[in-house]
């Protein structure tokens, strides 16, 4: 009803609302149905002058990240954004497994100490997108750029122990894409005529990279896929699609074979040497749900993630599960009439941003923030496997210190192996954590739920 | 020119501890310390387009998502796009079947060539344009479930409200037993009538359960056959930033490419955190570059320059001839000083710093035409440290003794001199003497690498 709207809210203005991914940046205003900008996630660094990322630099000393930091939100506020810090809230929308602790915590010094911020909310990005379709149940997987990670939400709370992922994604399209191109691509034109392209490139531009992806390749149907694995060696009876010229710089032309176009995606589909791909992930994640659940997340598969928004990425992901779902050792442990796919009001790419911004145009928003009060006192922000309370402080000291040393592997790429060591610091932190963490699941919960809007008390 | 040339080779200690050239600094004359841009804050202070130069107010600004709605930016490759005027002959409204020739505008890109009729946007008849904005296609459901979630977190809101109302109500239970029942009874039943039919309304209000997604078996994004025979024509396929740029649609193909209205750019101001005096205003007007506050620190601070690159030796003691620049308006009395070993983390090189005092002269715009006055009788300077002075410059020499063989040859020192605090004079009464401070800054200079032996 209007009759709400602009109750407690008239005076405030509109938080903004910041997806930091790996690849590229969605920044924009609460309650808008899009992000204002997507910018690639990288600034310029003051001392050598050249473009990093900002995740590349998560490694280098606290100071060196808080700058490059600095840099780059000063760019999204006045250079895209265009308002004052001082005078909006703040949801950052992130992965609940790929962000670290250092990162998190740099970003929240950064935005309160530097830009005096009111509050700022971390939001996992795997439950907001849920926001997105109305629904407070649904399995979401998000193939992004260094990693695709699958998280299944039931009434609104992750089932952790369930989540998957592997680095399957952009970033490992890329590095195929670059190793077929060297070995088998030529260029034409320059000084002198047909050359393979290592001849004078040592490293392709991984932006060179991205544009072949875009605008070239695409993911193949299963049948297709099947056929060119059966025979492998031998010549293929299928006809690839046609080759591109594709214009690099100068007047040199190379020479994109319809084998790169089609087969390039293939790297996400194919099974490693676990026999892990991203139809494995999903029933993975399906698979160790408790048993009651696993059908209601089968039949509400949300896609979300710019690497999915590849042609013909979603048909293939579904004939693959089916495929897999015959197979051993699917085949004898599950059994699922069908697998449904959501459908959001937005693209791919922007989805945990824009429930993000759903989240921020809300009323609560306020109690649901870290305050820079609260942040001037105890410089600490909640993190599900890093809960802080006031009252125990000595006690969790010495836990956050194990959580840090554990919470690290989260971020390493051997995500498939680490499920025991992530949850053995979570049993360590205090009851009193626990109960914190749930109602903080309860509240994002209250909000996706129906009518049941009560938030359990901590 | 030099200062923004050569701007690596004389730093100063903003009070944060950056260190920072002269022309990157500001200098607070409120708490008389100098701020580096990381101790400063910044606010947008004006937003215009950067293409029409229009001012745009904050408020009207947001309504139009910081976007100035005259001028496009080209779909394809991001230049400003030209409205341009052509005629074409239209059947004539009021004397039908006669056809007249008639002025019609349509947009286009100087650069690229990319005009609105490639995508089939009508042309317009006047000039200012009613060009069609591209909407998204899931307003509507998002404003749905929005609305939804507002009305749910308004219903949590105001159960939390009621609780902080009955525990107060418990208390007035309590105090029953100081004859106060009665007192508090009426109160409540006052109360209870004010605000009940508020409260009522609240409670009553049944949210409508959402439509939830449906979630289904298909899936829209099956291949066409045609991509495994047809030829690709990159050219008619978007690259990532095309695509980017409008986040809304993101259109695969160069035919569904549509203007984007300009995105504005803001003036910047610059606030001392400490005493949130204003360090930098720029003026209201986007075509104006003057500032209304403009405290940089190169108009307070005197500025060091290297007068040339002095010849170093390991070991050996070399002169090096500094210049030394008086902004102020003054007569500024500076003395160098050591830096405390213990915040000197940048020295690699010993230096003997001249222990007699600096006189500078004020500026004077005029001083420079003027080549009569010989400044050196009037200031008696010891000719040991000082090479010359010229209007309001003045040469003089440090000693290094290099240490380090492979290292950039480094010296720290502080300066000290007297500045007239024009700030608090203006706080204080009238009449009063504008009071005169020494100030203190550390400078750190970069001579560069050794000179080669032959």
């Amino acid at each position: 009803m209007p009759l709400f709207e602009g109750l407690s809210y008239g005076g405030e203005k509109t938080a903004v609302i910041f997806d930091i991914g790996v690849a590229f940046t969605k920044c924009g205003f609460a309650a808008e149905n899009a992000p204002q900008f997507i910018i690639p996630t990288e600034v310029r660094k003051r001392k050598t002058g050249q473009l990093v990322n900002i995740h590349k630099c998560c490694s280098e000393t606290p100071q060196d990240l808080r700058s490059v930091l600095v840099d780059f939100v000063h760019r999204l506020y006045f250079r895209q954004l265009l308002v004052n810090p001082k005078e909006r809230r703040v949801v950052i929308v992130e992965s609940m497994l790929t962000t670290t602790t250092h990162f998190r915590n740099t970003l929240a010094d950064v935005l309160f100490k530097h830009y005096e911020v009111p509050s700022v909310v971390f939001a996992p990005g795997h439950l907001v997108c849920l926001f997105t379709l109305g629904v407070s149940t649904g399995l979401i997987m998000d193939v992004g750029y260094t990693e695709t990670t699958v998280m299944p939400v039931f009434e609104g709370t992750a089932i952790l122990k369930a989540w998957q992922a592997l680095p399957l994604a952009g970033k490992a399209i890329h590095d195929y894409l670059e190793a077929s191109l060297k070995e088998s691509s030529s260029v034409e034109g320059g000084e002198s005529g047909d050359k393979p392209i290592s001849s004078f490139m040592d490293s392709i531009d991984e932006s060179i990279l991205e544009d072949i992806k875009v605008r070239c390749c695409f993911v193949t149907s299963h049948e297709r896929a099947t056929m060119y694995n059966a025979n492998e060696v031998s010549t293929s009876p299928l006809e690839g699609p046609p080759a591109v010229r594709y214009p690099l710089k100068g007047d040199r032309v190379a020479t994109i074979s319809g084998k790169i176009r089609e087969r390039t995606c293939e790297v996400l589909f194919e099974e490693d040497c676990e026999g892990r791909s991203l139809a494995s992930l999903i029933l993975d994640a399906i698979l160790q749900s408790p048993i009651d659940m696993r059908r209601t997340l089968a039949e509400n598969l949300v896609i979300i993630g710019g690497t999915s928004m590849l042609p013909g990425f979603n048909h293939r992901l579904r004939s693959e599960l089916y495929a897999h779902l015959k197979q051993p050792p699917y085949s004898e442990k599950l059994s699922l009439p069908a697998f449904k796919f959501h459908k959001y009001p937005a693209k791919a790419n922007y989805v945990a941003w824009l429930g993000g911004s759903m989240l921020g145009a809300l009323e609560t928003l306020a109690s649901k923030s870290v305050t820079k009060e609260a942040y001037t006192l105890q410089p600490l922000i909640p993190d599900w496997c890093s809960l802080y309370v006031a009252e125990e402080k000595e006690k969790v000291v010495g836990a956050t210190k194990k959580l840090e040393a554990g919470s690290r592997p989260l971020s390493s790429k051997k995500l498939s192996s680490s499920l025991s060591v992530d949850s053995s610091p979570r049993s360590s932190v205090s009851s009193a954590a626990r109960a914190a963490a749930r109602s903080i699941a309860g509240i994002l919960s209250s909000a996706s739920v129906d009518s049941n809007a009560t938030p359990k008390s901590s | 020119m030099a200062t923004f040339v050569t701007e690596d080779r004389v730093l100063y200690a903003a009070s944060s501890g950056a260190k920072a050239p002269l022309c990157r600094l500001y200098f607070c004359r409120h708490c008389l310390k100098i701020r580096s841009t990381n101790c400063v804050s910044h606010e947008v202070d004006s937003l215009y387009c950067p293409n029409c130069l229009e001012n745009m107010p904050t408020n009207e600004a947001s309504l139009k998502k910081y976007r100035c709605s005259n001028c496009f930016d080209c779909p394809t490759c991001c230049h400003t796009l030209s409205t341009r005027a052509t005629t074409i002959p239209m059947p004539d409204r009021d004397q039908p079947g006669k056809i007249v020739p008639k002025k019609v505008y349509y947009l286009a890109c100087g650069f690229c060539r990319w005009t609105s009729r490639d995508v089939g946007m009508k042309d317009q008849l006047v000039a200012g344009g009613g060009w069609q904005n591209q909407e998204n296609p899931h307003d509507k459901r998002i404003f749905y479930l929005l609305d939804h979630f507002r009305q749910l977190a308004a219903k949590e809101k105001a159960e939390k409200e009621k609780k902080k109302y009955i525990r107060r109500r418990s208390h007035l239970h309590l105090s029953d037993k100081f004859g106060l029942s009665s007192v508090a009874a009426r109160r409540r039943s006052g109360l209870l009538s004010v605000g009940s039919p508020s409260m009522k309304e609240s409670e009553d209000v049944k949210i409508q359960d959402i439509e939830p997604n449906i979630a289904s078996e298909d899936v829209d994004d099956q291949l066409d056959d045609s991509i495994f025979t047809q030829e690709l024509d990159l050219s008619k396929v978007t690259n990532i930033k095309q695509r980017h740029a409008n986040p809304d649609v993101q259109p695969m193909k160069t035919t569904d490419l549509y203007p984007k209205h300009k995105h504005l750019l803001i003036k910047c101001s610059q606030r001392c955190r400490e005493c949130e005096h204003n360090l930098s205003k720029p003026d209201y007007n986007p075509h104006s570059i003057k500032f209304k506050i403009q405290l940089v620190a190169l108009h307070h601070v005197p500025d060091l320059k290297m007068m040339s690159f002095p010849s170093l030796i390991l070991n050996k003691e070399s002169q090096v001839v500094l210049i030394v620049l008086n902004p102020l308006d003054t007569l500024v009395h500076m003395t160098l000083l050591p830096l405390e070993k213990e915040k000197d983390d940048w020295s690699t090189a010993k230096i003997v710093i001249p222990s007699c005092e600096l006189l500078l002269s004020p500026r004077d715009d005029a001083a420079d035409f003027d080549e009569n006055t010989d400044q050196k009788q009037a200031f008696k300077d010891n000719t040991s440290v000082v090479v010359f002075r010229k209007a309001n410059r003045l040469a003089f020499l440090i000693k290094v003794i290099p240490q380090s063989q492979d290292e950039e040859v480094k010296v720290a020192f502080q300066m000290k001199y007297d500045y007239r605090n024009l700030a608090s004079a203006l706080q204080q009464t009238e009449g009063k003497e504008p009071e005169m401070v020494w100030l203190q800054h550390s400078v750190f200079l970069n001579l560069g690498r050794l000179t080669p032996q032959s």
